[in-house]
């Protein structure tokens, strides 16, 4: 479904794998690691003619086309006219999905703020308005760059149950909480210093001796939960 | 209170065929053999139909440049397009190429227009701070070009020369308020045209094209079209600043919308806004009119300072 073939940029080195149509993907990494360089690259944001999605070459799709198998939700929204309000946001967002606008706001509990003009929300807020829109874009493939990094411990779970759920299609997880990461399941890909250090199913990840090599002492494992270890 | 706004500036337009230096009775402009209906009909409402046309070319362009290049001060004339086009039809006059002053100033628009682009590829996405100042530096240039062509220009030509860069809406005859109105329709209907995806770009450029906008591709197109826009203006009424400026902010502050709602409010009101400006003009002035591009400059230098000092507190 996914392939993108030794590619590398002044931040990612020899970059090569791919995944398949019913897999899901996990991206893990340090900070600066590359992994928002990654997902850019796999979006097409960042030029490049290495990735393939759906058997065809992502800089040879058209603009519709490549709407239709791909988005990417960043960490931050980003918007630059301060009028436009979340409801309208929502509104431009709506593509592919049968969801309706309305649907999208209750599932992330977004009802009260609609109306409110999108720099206004708060960061965690604003967080759950792109995943409002991820849901009405429903691309083939969606990429989530640290979807929870901003969330209350409620909001997370919601999200995490979003993020879990069909209504989504393919996705691609991009975050810093081994526990989603663990609890989802999905595949992983650990990213060091622009290199994938490590790209295999999930149980082999979180097998002790290899959570030592990537993360030392730093992470402890509590009945099923990883936790820093302050 | 729109509609109350709206009914103002119907009756601005409406009365202001009739005043200026010679009042003009509303029995006369049907009597043939009158001074008044040459007087209306070949001067007053042409200068009327070019003010308003003109003042919304200024302000659409105004709107769509701020959206486009992310900055609420880019605007064709912080970015020099607008100079470009004087310059071109500077060059016109001077060399003697005075039937296609049109032309040059829209070859003056357009060149800067590409030079602001091939400038923009060479920066890192869209840094529109120094794209500004890249525009200012542009209209240095352009200044002292024109200084040149002042030299080497006679008596009468400087004098036009003078005459163009200080605006004017002077325009004998019906027929020739034809290009500036078929131009303003076609800008706003191409710019209604593109909405959505203007209200895309209105939220990051990577959304925009997240979404299935090519986003090139459109940029390209309204930056042009503006420019076709503004060099059509300028070479018709020469450079009046600061309508594209302060109209769009105003009514921003007081609609509170976003631009791609705004589209059709900013050229309407920007031609108004044009119509008011030069009624002042006709009715202050003493032998002459005062050049129109002195009340916009005039009304607008401050409101743009008051918008730096305003930016910097936010």
């Amino acid at each position: 479904m996914l392939k993108i073939s030794n590619f590398s940029n002044s931040i990612l080195s020899n970059i090569d794998f791919h995944i398949k149509e019913d897999e899901n993907l996990i991206i893990l990494g340090s900070n600066g690691a590359g992994k928002s360089t990654l997902a850019k690259v796999l979006c097409g944001i960042t030029y490049s003619d290495s990735v393939e999605l759906f058997s065809q070459n992502l800089s040879e799709l058209s603009a519709k086309q490549r709407a239709q198998f791909i988005n990417y939700i960043p960490p931050k929204l980003e918007i630059f006219d301060e009028y436009i309000s979340l409801y309208e946001y929502l509104e431009l967002s709506k593509l592919y999905s049968e969801l309706s606008i309305q649907d999208a706001i209750s599932l992330l509990g977004l009802d009260e703020l609609k109306e409110k003009h999108c720099i206004k929300l708060s960061s965690g807020e604003q967080q759950l308005s792109m995943l409002a829109s991820s849901l009405l874009h429903n691309a083939k493939l969606t990429i989530f760059d640290e979807p929870t990094s901003n969330l209350d411990p409620q909001k997370t779970l919601n999200v995490y149950n979003i993020l879990k759920s069909d209504k989504l299609q393919n996705r691609i997880i991009i975050t810093h909480d081994l526990n989603l990461a663990y609890k989802l399941g999905y595949k992983i890909l650990y990213l060091q210093n622009g290199k994938i250090e490590f790209f295999d199913k999930s149980e082999k990840f979180f097998e002790e001796a290899n959570l030592y090599k990537i993360f030392g002492s730093s992470i402890k494992h509590v009945d099923d939960y990883f936790m820093v270890n302050l | 209170m729109k509609y109350i706004f709206i009914i103002i500036s119907l009756l601005i337009m409406a009365v202001a065929p009739f005043y200026g230096q010679i009042e003009i009775s509303l029995s006369n402009i049907n009597n043939i053999s009158a001074m008044d209906h040459k007087l209306f009909w070949d001067l007053r409402l042409p200068r009327v139909i070019v003010a308003f046309f003109t003042g919304a070319i200024l302000g659409l362009s105004g709107l769509l440049f701020q959206s486009l290049f992310r900055n609420p001060m880019s605007t064709p004339f912080t970015l020099g397009v607008a100079s470009g086009a004087t310059l071109g039809t500077a060059f016109a006059i001077v060399f003697g190429f005075i039937s296609m002053t049109a032309m040059f100033g829209f070859f003056g628009a357009i060149l800067t227009v590409v030079i602001l682009f091939s400038i923009t590829s060479r920066l890192k996405a869209y840094e529109t701070s120094s794209l500004l100042l890249v525009g200012i530096a542009l209209s240095f240039f352009y200044s002292a070009a024109l200084m040149i062509l002042f030299y080497l220009s006679d008596e009468t030509q400087s004098y036009e020369i003078v005459r163009f860069t200080m605006g004017s809406l002077d325009v004998v005859g019906l027929k020739h308020t034809i290009p500036i109105v078929l131009t303003s329709i076609l800008l706003l209907v191409l710019s209604i045209n593109y909405q959505r995806e203007i209200k895309l770009l209105l939220t990051s450029y990577d959304n925009a094209f997240l979404k299935g906008i090519e986003v090139k591709k459109i940029n390209t197109i309204l930056l042009i079209s503006v420019s076709i826009g503004i060099g059509v203006a300028v070479s018709i009424t020469g450079p009046i600043g600061f309508v594209g400026l302060i109209v769009p902010h105003i009514l921003k502050t007081i609609y509170k919308k976003s631009a791609d709602k705004l589209l059709h409010v900013t050229f309407f009101y920007s031609g108004i806004f044009l119509v008011l400006c030069d009624l002042i003009s006709r009715n202050i002035g003493t032998a002459s009119d005062i050049p129109i591009g002195v009340i916009t400059a005039f009304l607008g230098g401050p409101f743009f300072i008051y918008l730096l000092i305003r930016r910097k507190k936010v």
